[in-house]
């Protein structure tokens, strides 16, 4: 079977600034494939060489076999696109921007009427199909981008950050519709994101930094690249405990608020042997298995960064447009 | 392919249907127009030639400033697009760019002559007086002179980052084609260098074949003005087209 997607050092420069330097992989037919890094790392400018935006600089992608560069219409018909803002027409109403995307994908005349009523079901928007976009939530807007997604049935589906600034049940219903997806079509995901536990929704995760990928791999076995738990310990007077945990067993420890914490292999086992052996005097203490949080600070140095508040006050001034 | 140009038409259609206040606004700026200056200087004015009731003369040009106006202003519908996002929802279909914005100036041109229209359906009660039949045989001609406008205004959109960038050159544009094109006085009269001015105006034409058929006056040939009607909505279409291709989103 065909890879569903074939990247080969593809690369895309802005004048004097590389936003994506020389990346390769592929990804499977089927597979639901996460790209994940802060803003600013090349997500997107990836997803739109993917999705025949934009013209990569060098190397080359393929879609289903099909070159982006130099067949887009073929690569355009077989993909569906969710973008990070909404990209719907909401003066219109769910079922008008559905129907519009079905006569521009060319979904048979006799079937639009049937799949737009089935994609809205399937993101439980069916009673709201004759209102008015605009009078949508946003959790709803992405649903509804959603339901779009599905009307031509594409095979490989892009999301550009499905769920940044949706609340937590929304995203958990987001993910509910998109493993279903997967599931009924077999359509393969690819899908950007800077939240680590949506991370851990796929099946493999590039992490991408400045434009390149610095690692490759399932979530599990990336959390296993880091490999230590995080041990923290509750204690009055942490420093006898830090220089036992150096002079014994040669870890090094960090204060962390009410006591210490420290890396260490297979903590729950550790915490046991260090218990019975040295009866170390201790409020409390607990083992937290590596996040993908600790995955991408091990890999770049630097904590994924959240959102800043310059891009809030972007999207704040763009509604005060939308409403003036 | 007609079919894509057709439901991207009609979806700007169905929200100028349902947006019944824009169409009332419309009528504003024409029939101030029409009374503030029509009657206010219907006394002094004197045209040339028989027949000459100042506020009817001025209707044809009034017409074709309405079509000037809204379509232009359609464009903007472009920079809204893309600054909300469903131009890329577009532009990642498999549908070509042309289908796109053939769609667009149909529409904007559809919508500012159905402006038109109620303009001149509206204007004998003003006291207007002129052909139907003639305003009739006009509205396809304002139709063509909306597809050259609404495609200079795409030509500008593309180009604009802004709402406000795109208000303001569209400003300086529209108020020379306006002024410069006899719809507020006859052409024959000018003095030499303003009259060479207006000839190069594609809206002079327009405005003179739709005063030609519904009032009987006109300066150039019917047949020369529907040509240059015809060539400036094929060139401009042309640029309209070449700008949305090359406009990165």
């Amino acid at each position: 079977m065909l890879n569903a997607i074939e990247v080969e050092d593809l690369a895309k420069k802005y004048g004097d600034i590389e936003a994506v330097r020389g990346i390769g992989f592929t990804v499977g037919a089927g597979e639901i494939f996460g790209f994940l890094g802060p803003n600013g790392a090349g997500k997107t400018t990836t997803i739109k060489i993917l999705c025949t935006l934009l013209q990569p600089t060098s190397g080359r992608a393929r879609l289903a076999g099909l070159d982006v560069a130099t067949s887009p219409g073929d690569v355009r018909r077989r993909i569906g696109v969710i973008f990070q803002d909404p990209a719907l027409d909401d003066r219109l109403t769910a079922e008008e921007n559905l129907m519009l995307h079905a006569v521009a994908y060319r979904v048979p005349r006799a079937e639009r009427a049937g799949r737009i009523a089935e994609a809205l079901r399937f993101v439980d928007l069916h009673e709201r199909g004759r209102d008015l976009t605009r009078t949508f939530s946003g959790g709803m807007k992405r649903r509804l981008e959603i339901a779009r997604g599905l009307i031509h049935r594409p095979e490989i589906l892009f999301l550009d950050e499905p769920t940044t600034g949706l609340d937590p049940q929304t995203r958990a219903r987001t993910w509910e519709v998109l493993r279903a997806l997967r599931r009924d079509f077999g359509t393969t995901l690819f899908l950007t994101t800077h939240y680590m536990d949506e991370a851990e929704n796929c099946d493999r995760i590039a992490v991408i930094d400045h434009g390149k990928i610095v690692a490759l791999d399932t979530p599990a076995a990336l959390k296993q690249r880091v490999g230590k738990d995080l041990v923290t310990a509750r204690s009055a007077e942490p420093e006898p405990l830090a220089r036992l945990l150096s002079e014994k067993y040669g870890i090094t420890s960090t204060p962390a608020e009410g006591g210490l914490s420290f890396l260490v292999e297979e903590g729950d086992a550790f915490i046991v042997k260090l218990l019975t052996a040295d009866h170390p005097p201790l409020g409390g203490i607990s083992v937290r298995r590596p996040t993908l949080d600790d995955v991408f600070l091990s890999l770049t140095g630097r904590q994924i960064r959240e959102e800043g508040a310059e891009g809030q006050f972007a999207r704040l001034r763009a509604i005060a447009r939308r409403r003036g | 392919m007609i079919e894509v140009v057709y439901a991207l038409w009609r979806r700007d259609m169905v929200k100028f249907v349902r947006d019944r206040r824009s169409l009332i606004t419309s009528m504003v700026r024409p029939f101030l127009w029409l009374l503030a200056f029509g009657f206010g200087l219907r006394a002094s004015v004197r045209l040339p030639g028989a027949g000459g009731d100042f506020v009817s003369f001025l209707v044809p040009g009034l017409a074709a400033m309405t079509v000037l106006f809204s379509s232009m202003f359609a464009a903007i519908s472009i920079v809204w697009e893309r600054e909300f996002g469903f131009l890329k929802e577009l532009l990642v279909a498999p549908i070509p760019r042309g289908a796109i914005v053939t769609a667009k100036l149909c529409a904007g041109s559809a919508t500012a002559t159905v402006e038109a229209g109620l303009m001149l359906a509206l204007s004998p009660l003003a006291g207007a007086r002129f052909s139907v039949l003639g305003a009739i045989a006009a509205l396809p001609l304002l139709a063509l002179f909306g597809m050259s406008v609404n495609a200079l205004g795409i030509v500008v959109a593309a180009r604009m980052k802004s709402f406000e960038g795109f208000g303001s050159v569209v400003n300086f544009v529209i108020q020379p084609i306006f002024f410069l094109s006899g719809a507020l006085y006859p052409i024959d009269s000018l003095p030499r260098a303003l009259r060479a001015v207006v000839l190069v105006n594609p809206m002079s034409y327009v405005v003179d074949a739709v005063r030609g058929l519904c009032l009987g006056r006109h300066s150039f040939p019917i047949a020369l003005d529907v040509a240059v009607a015809l060539a400036a909505a094929l060139a401009f279409g042309a640029l309209a087209r070449q700008a949305f291709n090359k406009m990165e989103v």
